[in-house]
């Protein structure tokens, strides 16, 4: 079964009184492991199609399923759960919370879904392990550089076992080191936990390494090319 | 963890949130304190009232009051005072002759209210022995073969029985008290000279003393000067129990001062058996019986009680002998509300304006919040407990100043000399020491939750309209 089913989706926005089709007629699907990137111009409707897979927005027509559920059936309140259990979030410029510490910012939907303590701290450490943090578990995002704060926050999108990342321009912000630092990890967990990312870039870096890049223009798929 | 986070958030900007803080904190001092402070006076005035002129329950026939006529007196005294003894909460008895008179010197004369009291028993029940002038005599200790009489200053000064004089030794005083010494050197030039009245020894060091240095050490100076004619003798002046004018000579044995210039000037105390002797009254008749409790709080029920067992007499308690102060009390407790509701209300739109910029600021952080799945719930109390925090650490900080400014004044007082002719014209105290009921913090904890929680209904409002996904583009 597939990770996400994108069946015929349109997004319309009305804007003043000029009505803007951003995503018109897409369908897709992605698969467990898939290592996607959706690449396209500045307005081609990348982060739109990216909000309307995480369930942060509505499509106007059409249907989204994340492992078999139909998001358009779930309310608001279940929404809002959903995303925290089934989706995780990267961000383009972190979103870390600057109140708390690396491992605070990681453990911080595990404590939403009331993990037991013990159990918490493990995965929490595992985590900032896995990329490569471990010993900055304690600092605070002020006092991280740029691409240790994204990968604070791919461990946290990974936290609780969400069944795909969507990643919107991750490696924006950074430098190349950093760019390709980040890369590295979240290519490791693909190939080893067989973690779906979906990204949105324009980035080549990100490009390169992907499985399979999906070409958008005007809010229409026109290339999904899978390579091997 | 919640929270922890709105914890944390508070502290985000130190700056803005200390100044909050600061503001809360003040707000809550100033209002605590000048509670307090005025708090101070009804409780000092009513512990004056029921210590030193009425005590907790006063019992006499039933029309003795509005005609205070000689006869009226309570006839069956002994089961009287075994009703009122027998109550709880009752920790003493003692009875009084109460009659209306004249009290007159060689040059003025006073109406006044002649107390006929057990010198001993007077002891339990009131403190007025304790309110005795240093250096004027004593309680009814004085070995005289006269009639003796306890005055009030301002009764001594109407009749003109006081006198200022700045003697060496007085001077001496004021030189022990630091006073400066181009002040004392001033003041030296009077020394020797006989004063028969305050007003004359004020208008003496007018002239010698500027206007700051008078408002200063005034009324220290006059109080050094402070001295009385020893021996002094008034001629009290009333019916017997036959209505027969009588009257007799009097020493005065001691005078007292309170801050009831009204209970100085009309009441006067002489030992009940001298009285009695000389209005042909027997032994064993009072007019009234007074009784004392062991608290202020068991009046009422006292009062019932006391009441149901003597339905022949009539019973008041000291709230219904002065109803203004027992007024003043309950509305002490009403206008606290009131003070503290509009301090607080004050605030409020100090703690709004610094939540909504808080919420503005973090507008990204939340839609991020929101899209990983964190509720509006959460979200609400989040902003809400970032709003109570403000006010309850402002709040518990302006408490603990308040409580550490109140135990240090407390001790020393607040000196309103300046003000002390008015004050005490009604009774009140001119050296106030501030005084609150820890019910009062309670309610003050109470507002001040509230005030977050108020402040911070608009800017969750706001938090929770957010749109994540505008929220996440910074829109």
């Amino acid at each position: 079964m597939a990770v996400v089913e994108i069946n015929n989706v349109f997004k319309t926005y009305h804007d003043t009184e000029v009505e803007v089709k951003a995503i018109n007629g897409v369908a897709l699907s992605f698969e467990k492991g898939d290592f996607a990137v959706i690449v396209g111009p500045s307005g081609s409707g990348k982060t739109t199609l990216l909000n309307l897979i995480g369930g942060l927005d509505q499509p106007t027509n059409g249907e989204i399923l994340i492992a078999g559920h139909r998001l358009s059936e779930l309310k608001p309140s279940e929404l809002i759960d959903f995303r925290m259990d089934h989706v995780g979030f990267v961000f383009q410029s972190y979103n870390l919370i600057p109140v708390l510490t690396a491992s605070e910012n990681v453990g911080f939907i595990m404590n939403l879904q009331k993990w037991p303590k013990e159990k918490r701290i493990a995965r929490t450490d595992e985590l900032l392990s896995s990329v490569g943090l471990a010993d900055r578990h304690k600092s605070r995002p002020s006092q991280l550089s740029g691409g240790q704060q994204q990968r604070v926050a791919v461990a946290r999108a990974l936290a609780t076992h969400p069944e795909f990342i969507l990643a919107d321009e991750p490696t924006a912000n950074l430098d190349s080191k950093s760019a390709e630092s980040l890369l590295d990890i979240m290519e490791k967990l693909n190939h080893e936990e067989k973690m779906t990312f979906i990204f949105s870039t324009h980035d080549v870096r990100v490009m390169k390494r992907a499985h399979r890049v999906i070409t958008l223009e005007d809010g229409k798929v026109v290339s999904d090319d899978v390579r091997e | 963890m919640i929270t922890a986070i709105a914890w944390k958030n508070v502290w985000r900007n130190k700056t803005r949130s200390l100044i909050v803080i600061a503001a809360v904190t003040i707000g809550v001092f100033a209002g605590i304190f000048s509670m307090a402070a005025i708090n101070s006076s009804v409780v000092q005035r009513i512990d004056a009232a029921v210590n030193e002129e009425l005590s907790h329950i006063q019992v006499n026939t039933k029309d003795f009051r509005s005609s205070a006529d000689i006869q009226n007196i309570i006839n069956d005294y002994p089961e009287v005072v075994a009703a009122i003894e027998s109550t709880p909460g009752v920790t003493g008895v003692t009875g009084r002759l109460i009659i209306r008179g004249l009290a007159s010197t060689a040059t003025k004369s006073a109406g006044v209210e002649i107390n006929g009291i057990d010198v001993e028993r007077e002891k339990e029940i009131f403190t007025i022995s304790k309110k005795l002038i240093s250096g004027t005599g004593s309680y009814f200790e004085t070995d005289t073969k006269f009639n003796t009489v306890f005055v009030g200053e301002k009764l001594a000064k109407e009749l003109n029985i006081i006198r200022y004089i700045l003697t060496p030794e007085a001077i001496a005083s004021l030189k022990e008290e630091s006073m400066p010494s181009d002040i004392v050197s001033k003041v030296e030039t009077l020394q020797g000279q006989r004063f028969i009245s305050d007003k004359k020894f004020i208008k003496a060091y007018e002239k010698i003393l500027e206007p700051g240095e008078i408002q200063k050490y005034g009324w220290k100076i006059k109080e050094a000067a402070w001295s009385y004619r020893e021996g002094s003798k008034i001629i009290l002046s009333f019916l017997d129990i036959d209505n027969n004018q009588t009257g007799a000579a009097f020493r005065v044995c001691g005078i007292f001062r309170t801050n009831n210039d009204m209970f100085e000037s009309t009441s006067l105390f002489v030992p009940i058996d001298e009285l009695r002797q000389l209005t042909g009254m027997k032994d064993g008749a009072f007019h009234r019986a007074i009784g004392k409790l062991e608290d202020n709080d068991i009046t009422d029920k006292a009062t019932t009680e006391i009441r149901q067992k003597l339905t022949d007499y009539e019973v008041l308690n000291w709230k219904e002998i002065q109803p203004d102060l027992a007024m003043m009390a309950d509305f002490m407790n009403q206008i606290y509300s009131v003070f503290m509701v509009i301090i607080l209300a004050a605030l409020a739109f100090g703690i709004v304006n610094t939540m909504l910029m808080a919420v503005l600021e973090r507008t990204r952080e939340l839609g991020m919040l929101m899209a990983i799945g964190m509720n509006r719930r959460k979200i609400f109390i989040m902003i809400m407990l970032e709003s109570i925090f403000l006010s309850v650490v402002g709040g518990f900080a302006g408490m603990a100043v308040s409580e550490v400014v109140i135990a240090i004044t407390g001790k020393t007082g607040i000196n309103l000399m300046k003000y002390s002719e008015g004050m005490e014209a009604f009774g009140y105290s001119a050296h106030l020491f501030p005084t609150i009921d820890p019910q009062f913090f309670i309610t003050t904890t109470i507002l001040i939750v509230l005030t977050g929680i108020i402040s911070a209904i608009y800017p969750a409002r706001k938090a929770l309209k957010l749109n994540p996904v505008e929220a996440i583009r910074g829109e």
